[in-house]
């Protein structure tokens, strides 16, 4: 095996903003438009999105060399169902309150297709370590993407800040109104979209590539 | 058909594929079910507290603040008492069919209040929660939500302090002494006609059928607990009348 040196810090940034898996990859669109209304749970839907990806990453791609090919999509979902299903019971062990307010998004983990995509485009063809970052990576950058969404939502939405009123009332007295569309799922797809928008008009720092 | 010497066995074998299914099976449910088992005494735990803390909200005893686990214990033990009563209201040692359970919230040893348990289906599941009366029988003193799957954010607000808190104060009785239940309005309450104010809340924007199915749930509960609460007006008349 030719020992190449991995470079882990450029696979966890092009994760994050590079090949974004929501911007740039389009890919877990259903979840960012669902638990966006509020900071709190996206900023928790994040970080559960990310331990789940690294870990599954980690655990197919030692697995690579062992996993027949014609049912590597069943082995990569059982892998991925069973690690979900232990985040939610330790969740709802020691983090009572969050995985209240998560409730069925946590068990939807399954299904983001980041998850899937990532174990069948990355951690098959990579080494376990690599394959880790990569997890990381992509669900830092989900992470942002969602945070930024639900940090306008809410803004917008609701007029608050991680639950906290930040619109002050003199403002609402003269006649500004929190913006109903925000708080449902069409405004997601507004942001979402405008986000998409934006990242990849940007000069210079994302060309889309063609795939190898 | 043998593999030549050198070669590492063919991973696309059909035995091989059977092999790892069932060893991958017998690994994923081993790790499942040693969470599930070895996680459920803690679960448990926070399901027992989390659903005294919201009898306690229910009766106004504390704030959406959470104070620790051992003032919420003696909170519990101190106000709230379980009973069990007959479809008359009346209250019983055993349990019969048709009883029902609910709670008393007492203050001193006197009951000052009673805590109906609300399990109704939402949108997308089962929501459950109590609904805390005061001894009048007829004004709401405060709701709770303790479990639902309701959208985070648009039915999930149900969990929200300012939709809990403006069920306070409201009536189950029009100003005829007749049953009109509460509900969730459509929109905010202060644009229903006036006779109506008192007996709706604020809708959740975005979570219309949930207010619906919650709205409907609370009715059915109330017709089910009327004889509790027709008991709670009968007591307090009387006391009325023997004070004059």
């Amino acid at each position: 095996m030719p020992e190449e040196k991995i470079n882990y810090r450029e696979i966890v940034t092009r994760g994050i903003w590079k090949e974004n898996p929501v911007a740039y990859q389009v890919l877990g669109i259903c979840s960012a438009l669902a638990v966006t209304v509020k900071m709190s749970t996206s900023i928790v839907m994040g970080i559960a999105l990310t331990i789940v990806t690294a870990f599954s990453s980690l655990i197919i791609s030692s697995l690579r060399k062992k996993i027949p090919s014609n049912i590597r999509i069943i082995v990569e979902l059982a892998i991925i169902s069973s690690l979900v299903i232990i985040t939610d019971q330790v969740l709802k062990a020691f983090f009572y309150d969050i995985s209240k307010q998560l409730s069925i998004f946590v068990g939807l983990i399954i299904t983001n297709c980041i998850v899937l995509g990532r174990a069948e485009s990355f951690a098959l063809a990579n080494r376990p370590l690599a394959s880790f970052f990569d997890g990381i990576g992509n669900g830092l950058g989900y992470s942002l993407v969602l945070v930024t969404v639900a940090f306008l939502r809410e803004l917008l939405g609701a007029g608050k800040f991680l639950g906290f009123n930040i619109i002050p009332q003199f403002i609402f007295d003269a006649g500004y109104q929190n913006m109903g569309l925000m708080v449902l799922a069409p405004g997601a797809f507004f942001i979402i979209g405008l986000l998409v928008w934006l990242k990849n008009s940007l000069p210079g720092i994302s060309k889309p590539e063609t795939y190898k | 058909m043998s593999n030549p010497p050198n070669k590492p066995p063919d991973k696309n074998s059909k035995k091989n594929v059977i092999l790892f299914s069932l060893l991958l099976s017998v690994i994923c449910s081993l790790m499942i079910t040693a969470a599930a088992v070895g996680l459920k005494g803690f679960q448990m735990a926070n399901m027992e507290l989390d659903k005294k803390i919201n009898i306690l909200k229910a009766a106004n005893l504390i704030s959406h603040k959470k104070p620790s686990k051992e003032k919420i214990n003696e909170l519990y033990s101190v106000h709230i008492k379980e009973v069990t009563v007959d479809d008359q209201g009346k209250i019983i040692e055993n349990y019969i069919p048709n009883s029902l359970n609910l709670y008393f919230f007492q203050e001193d040893g006197l009951v000052k209040g009673y805590i109906l348990p609300i399990n109704t289906r939402g949108l997308w599941g089962k929501i459950q929660g109590y609904l805390a009366f005061e001894n009048d029988g007829q004004t709401v003193s405060g709701f709770s939500v303790f479990s639902h799957s309701e959208t985070p954010g648009l039915g999930g607000e149900i969990e929200s302090a300012w939709f809990q808190k403006s069920f306070k104060g409201k009536k189950i009785l029009n100003s005829e002494n007749k049953f009109v239940s509460v509900g969730i309005a459509k929109g905010k309450a202060a644009n229903l006609p006036k006779d109506k104010q008192a007996h709706y809340v604020d809708g959740i924007s975005g979570a219309t059928l949930t207010g619906k199915y919650l709205s409907q749930g609370i009715k059915q509960t109330l017709i089910k607990y009327d004889s509790v609460s027709i008991t709670f007006r009968q007591k307090q008349l009387k006391a009325q009348k023997e004070t004059q």
